[in-house]
């Protein structure tokens, strides 16, 4: 066991990769000698070499096109954007080509592909903060991976790394660069992407969907308001979002009849807003209140120390919890 | 560059196969047999002949990006059927008639993805000749795009990373002079655009993308050069005929131009050559002609007559994800 934060449990995820299979390739901006933005790539290219750790100029589109290429060739790549708001840039390559790669091969071909997004605020402002799973969620052909802690970072891009088909990987940078966790390093298990929630606390009185820095804050206020009512709550991470594991939150739904889902996404448009659908449509006779969304404000995310302004705090998150209790 | 006579009528028949494959797409469009916008390569059958040509007498193994006027090269990598059925969206298609003509992909026949988005191709392209050079391979892609893509900035972004990692590669830069209805003048400050691998220190030239024999020897130099870990660019100047698709009226340009096509029609002008060279005769010509056209003629009608896919053949898991988890349709 070692204690490690996020970035380190990544980086011991990529190594364990590269060393299994030698098309597993890196590619992205300033991931050589720099080690990347996140330092997750610190020492990958004095390993493995320039051709596995492709350090690319900055073109986020041509360098998503051609990594799609190399999948194509028969690589496994990792495919890195320094910040999640890039995407916009990246997003053809991913939306309408690598989404699009089995269907336009009739089913004889997978794309195994990992394109990974750290998101979160870090005062950077609105192009450098956006959490942005939601814009992904409309694309058949994606799966969508998105853990918290140390551990599941390592095992869940272990996953989406391993997996046949293109993978959206979602991390919260703050997250990752803060918390610190055991990791057992000679656990090589890999989970399954399928049925994949966690129940992080068990309880019987309302569910709590978290993941990200809402999942960390969300842990923090529950404590509280059980100390402060007496009342019973459970919390569930997602940890994938493509496949959803469905199964295990309308599990809760059914026990505790009350829910809150907290994620840092803008609420109009979230993957927070498919999972209240999915539960209205099919718990709707087992709520005892209204689902009840936090997410940031739709808005544009302040530059520097305002920036808390439009996110979901600790006390929204309780408040929520507190409206419905 | 001289040819054998094999080899001249060896491009003859594929200009050929060209041409009947355009005029049918024509006469299918216009019967109401094919829907949708569809980019016939007529005019512009000497680019698809030369890179067929070119594939044929290197000793490299060749893999091609196709352009959507380049249906001739496409449907003799992949094979007449496979692509006709796509274009007709029959379940003898390809991808069994389920997602088009203008996305086809084959790896095994060194096909590589089309896609609708004008750049997206290259860059796919670019990428698989990175992998075919970390895999030691003695082989060349062959990326062809048109001029209206070389407007997109994914396209700079690729040869840019082509250039700096010597990747084996050719871009073939398809100028028939307008993307869809903008004419050349109005998409670049000078109309050779080969001249831009300069900014990438990578070497680039023009040739005449009407003369199939002219494109055939340019290919066979640049694929030498790709080889060697030398990107390189060759642009193949055209004409295109029809409208940007078929049904096209065109009111944005003068098309009197097509009153007189013998100045720059690729299979007339190969025509001339080999006759007056004394490669081949007028029959001999015609008959190969006739052959592909009556080759061509049964093709479209096999695919006419196929079925459509049903709806499980095109809503369906398995062409979506390789496992289970994919979540629900």
């Amino acid at each position: 066991m070692k204690k490690m934060m996020g970035v380190g449990a990544l980086n011991l995820a990529l190594n364990e990769l590269m060393a299994d299979d030698p098309k597993v390739i890196c590619v992205g901006e300033d991931i050589g000698d720099m080690g990347g933005t996140w330092t997750y790539f610190r020492g990958l290219k004095a390993t493995y070499g320039t051709n596995r750790v492709m350090q690319t100029p900055i073109s986020e589109s041509g360098y998503t096109g051609v990594s799609v290429g190399l999948a194509y060739g028969g690589y496994r790549p990792v495919v890195e954007y320094m910040f999640a708001d890039f995407a916009t840039l990246a997003s053809d390559g991913i939306v309408n080509v690598a989404a699009k790669a089995r269907y336009n091969s009739a089913g004889a071909l997978s794309l195994p592909i990992t394109f990974v997004f750290p998101q979160g605020v870090g005062q950077a402002g609105c192009q450098h903060s956006q959490t942005v799973e939601g814009w992904f969620a409309n694309i058949p052909g994606l799966k969508l991976v998105a853990p918290t802690t140390p551990a599941d970072l390592r095992y869940f891009l272990k996953a989406a790394v391993l997996d046949d088909d293109p993978v959206c990987f979602f991390f919260s940078r703050p997250c990752a660069m803060s918390i610190q966790e055991e990791v057992d390093e000679d656990d090589k298990s890999v989970p399954s992407l399928t049925n994949a929630a966690k129940i992080v606390k068990e309880g019987t009185d309302l569910t709590v969907i978290a993941w990200h820095s809402s999942l960390l804050k969300s842990i923090k206020v529950v404590e509280e308001v059980e100390k402060e009512t007496g009342k019973s709550i459970e919390i569930i991470d997602p940890r994938v979002l493509c496949p959803f594991d469905k199964e295990k939150v309308f599990e809760s739904v059914r026990k505790t009849g009350k829910v809150v889902i907290a994620n840092e996404e803008c609420e109009r448009g979230s993957f927070s807003s498919h999972i209240s659908a999915w539960i209205a449509e099919n718990c709707l006779k087992d709520l005892k209140m209204p689902v009840k969304r936090v997410g940031s404000y739709n808005t544009c995310i302040p530059f520097g120390q305002v920036e808390q302004f439009a996110l979901p705090q600790e006390e929204d998150i309780k408040a929520a919890i507190m409206s419905l209790l | 560059m001289k040819f054998t006579k094999e080899q001249s009528l060896a491009m003859y028949e594929d200009l050929t196969f060209g041409r009947s494959m355009a005029n049918k797409i024509v006469e299918y469009i216009y019967g109401g047999r094919i829907n949708g916008a569809i980019h016939p390569s007529l005019g512009q059958e000497a680019i698809s002949a030369g890179i067929l040509e070119a594939k044929r007498q290197t000793s490299h193994e060749i893999y091609t990006h196709c352009t959507h006027r380049q249906q001739p090269l496409i449907a003799r990598t992949i094979g007449l059927d496979p692509f006709l059925g796509e274009l007709m969206n029959k379940k003898t298609g390809m991808m069994k008639g389920t997602s088009g003509e203008y996305h086809l992909v084959s790896i095994k026949d060194h096909h590589l993805p089309m896609q609708g988005v004008l750049g997206a191709g290259v860059a796919n392209a670019t990428g698989f000749a990175w992998a075919l050079k970390l895999d030691d391979k003695d082989a060349v892609v062959v990326c062809s795009c048109g001029d209206g893509a070389m407007s997109e900035g994914i396209v700079y972004e690729s040869i840019n990373l082509a250039a700096i990692n010597h990747l084996p590669i050719v871009y073939v830069i398809e100028n028939n002079g307008i993307a869809m209805s903008t004419p050349i003048e109005l998409q670049a400050p000078h109309e050779d655009l080969y001249l831009r691998a300069a900014g990438f220190n990578i070497p680039g030239f023009k040739v005449d993308g009407n003369d199939v024999e002219a494109v055939t020897a340019a290919l066979m130099g640049a694929i030498e050069t790709a080889a060697s870990g030398q990107p390189v660019i060759v642009e193949c100047k055209t004409i295109r005929w029809t409208g940007h698709y078929v049904g096209d009226m065109q009111a944005y340009r003068d098309t009197s131009f097509l009153d007189d096509t013998t100045g720059f029609d690729p299979v007339y002008l190969y025509e001339q050559k080999l006759i007056s060279n004394g490669v081949a005769d007028e029959k001999e010509l015609a008959d190969i002609k006739k052959e592909q056209e009556t080759l061509m003629a049964d093709a479209f009608q096999r695919a006419w007559e196929a079925e459509f896919p049903s709806k499980e053949e095109c809503v369906n898991y398995n062409n979506l994800y390789s496992n289970e988890a994919g979540g629900e349709l």
